[in-house]
């Protein structure tokens, strides 16, 4: 790095925040100051001149992925549309490991077809987990705050806890978290090392009355962390998170249709003046010494 | 060895494939003959010849080696160098087709058939690296040999294993921090356990060691040093297979008089416990390891 990076190398954008073609959307994030990215599948299967050719970008662009996202719908289904379902993860699976991504996102299942029956939860989620392990790929899995059974990160834990596979742990997304009010000192209860994905986004209202309205303003209305209004919870999130010993990455997970219409460098640079604030001012960070760099990098894979 | 339970059939919860062995293992190479005086070296007959691909039995006692030159140019070969790669291991299972269905329905990855008329469709599924396991059920009373392979004529069909060599494990090179990963896997897939750190065998005791249900076979599980986690850029493969035999000083004499040539170095010695078969065609080594299995 040529320019001051205020400690934000935890720190990344999702691709969905930015409009455009997928090389548009990498420079904006290095040229603000990035180090990685949260790729969406989307960004990969509808590049223009193809998956081979979008990897490559991927790979050009000297951006670590932080993560790929999203198998939705997966655990809890039974017959053909089980057997369905594993054909799309493998599928996943296999495009996570080509764009070099060592964490599959995956959020729980908000299908009628699903059992809540937690025990058939646990055997997919462990099934899924076995897929993606000779390709050396975490599964975080996320509970969607509408998700039909699980729909908070406790419920969340404990289907990780039932799976029981080294490769399958938690991601946290703050959106969900603060959507349904759960407590945060619940994360008491979680062990750090199995968290692998935090996605951060705060949203300018201060109270979700239904859940339509969760799922519209978790897709269209979500800004960067500080920029809405639930920067102390944020911020108290991501200060929890590193006091139980989380020390992985956070993405900043940010539907909005207005970074849609603006351009691309524009919302990279809203995203990294969010990363500044967390990294020097939330978890007020030091310089890391090139050696613990170094360890991390390889433990990250 | 640990087999006292299979004795009495008691291994069903423990053993949920019914593995009783490996029923071949495979190398892929694009040297054939290369690898067949290694082989040769270290005791192994060639003994059949593979009715429709360019593919060799070589075997020695309970031991079947199947040289694989067919599959060498569809990508399988990793080694930039130009070694032979440990292809596949093949499991003997009382039932391959349940084993089969039992590993996909636990996430397991198929690996598709491509079979010529009348050969055998032998179940496989994705191991570490481009490596496969294949499910043999046929190995007592007829075997899967009598369908695909054609006898080499003039050459005994079962010759006699040097030392009473047997198969005794392999050694998995992993990526850093993955020893749990892979320990679940063997353990979910085929029911192999971990066995105690104390516990250990051969000469280069680093790792994990797992065992398998019928307590016949070890996969050893080894990260990178500590400092080379980068160099080794998360590369995974079966490295090396374990001979047992259950006299390593007789093993080695005998295999030396062949123009075996075993490391000498101070982390490597030739003991008791075992001895390296290093320098083999382009850095390929086996390692010989005590074990008292006949």
């Amino acid at each position: 790095m040529t320019q001051f990076n205020g400690n934000i190398d935890s720190f990344g954008m999702d691709t969905i925040s930015l409009a455009g073609p997928l090389e548009g959307k990498l420079k904006a994030m290095r040229e603000a100051g990035f180090t990685q990215v949260m790729l969406s599948a989307r960004d990969i299967v509808g590049h223009e001149q193809g998956v081979e050719a979008a990897i490559r970008v991927v790979k050009d662009s000297g951006l670590r992925v932080t993560g790929f996202q999203v198998l939705r719908d997966f655990e809890g289904l039974s017959g053909g549309l089980r057997e369905y379902k594993v054909d799309i993860a493998k599928a996943m699976l296999a495009l996570c490991s080509a764009v070099g991504s060592k964490v599959l996102l995956v959020c729980s299942s908000t299908s009628t077809h699903a059992t809540g029956d937690m025990d058939v939860i646990a055997t997919d989620l462990r099934r899924l987990a076995m897929l993606a392990l000779p390709r050396g790929i975490k599964v975080a899995f996320e509970g969607l705050s509408w998700g039909r059974t699980i729909n908070e990160f406790p419920q969340a834990w404990d289907a990780v806890c039932r799976a029981d596979m080294p490769n399958l742990g938690l991601g946290v997304d703050s959106f969900h978290a603060f959507a349904t009010r759960t407590d945060l000192d619940l994360l008491d209860e979680v062990d750090p090392d199995k968290i692998f994905l935090v996605q951060l986004a705060d949203f300018m209202w201060h109270e979700i009355r239904s859940v339509e309205e969760r799922i519209n303003t978790a897709r269209h209305f979500r800004v960067f962390p500080g920029e809405g209004a639930h920067s102390a919870e944020v911020a108290e999130l991501v200060r929890k998170l590193d006091r139980i010993g989380y020390r992985g990455d956070y993405s900043f997970e940010v539907f909005n249709d207005d970074y849609q219409q603006i351009p691309q460098a524009t919302v990279a640079r809203r995203a990294h003046k969010s990363a500044v604030w967390l990294g020097e001012t939330v978890l007020q960070r030091s310089v890391p010494l090139p050696g613990q760099m170094r360890l991390k990098r390889a433990r990250l894979g | 060895m640990h087999i006292e339970s299979q004795r009495e059939g008691l291994q069903t919860t423990d053993n949920p494939l019914g593995m009783e062995g490996i029923e071949f293992i495979e190398y892929l190479t694009t040297k054939p003959q290369a690898l067949g005086q290694v082989l040769e070296t270290l005791g192994f007959h060639p003994v059949a010849r593979h009715r429709s691909r360019e593919v060799l039995l070589y075997r020695q006692g309970d031991m079947n080696i199947i040289v694989n030159v067919h599959d060498a140019a569809d990508g399988r070969l990793a080694s930039a160098q130009g070694s032979p790669v440990i292809g596949a291991i093949a499991l003997r299972v009382r039932d391959a087709g349940l084993a089969y269905r039992r590993a996909l329905d636990k996430g397991a990855w198929a690996v598709p058939t491509q079979v010529e008329v009348m050969e055998l469709n032998i179940p496989a599924i994705h191991g570490v690296g481009s490596s496969r396991i294949y499910f043999v059920d046929r190995h007592k009373e007829f075997s899967i040999y009598d369908v695909d392979f054609v006898p080499i004529p003039g050459v005994e069909k079962r010759p006699a294993a040097l030392a009473q060599m047997h198969f005794f494990g392999a050694v998995q090179y992993i990526g850093w921090e993955r020893t749990e990963d892979w320990t679940a896997f063997y353990a979910e897939l085929f029911g192999f356990t971990t066995i105690p750190d104390q516990t250990r065998f051969g000469i280069l005791p680093k790792g994990r060691l797992l065992r398998s249900p019928c307590g016949t076979f070890y996969f050893q599980l080894v990260e990178p040093e500590p400092g080379l986690e980068l160099e080794a850029d998360g590369q995974e493969y079966l490295e090396r297979i374990g001979l047992g035999t259950p006299d390593v000083a007789a093993a080695v004499a005998e295999l030396k008089q062949r123009g075996v040539l075993f490391s000498e170095s101070v982390r490597a010695p030739i003991s008791d416990r075992g001895a390296v078969v290093a320098g083999q065609l382009f850095g390929l080594s086996f390692e010989l390891v005590h074990s008292d299995r006949a």
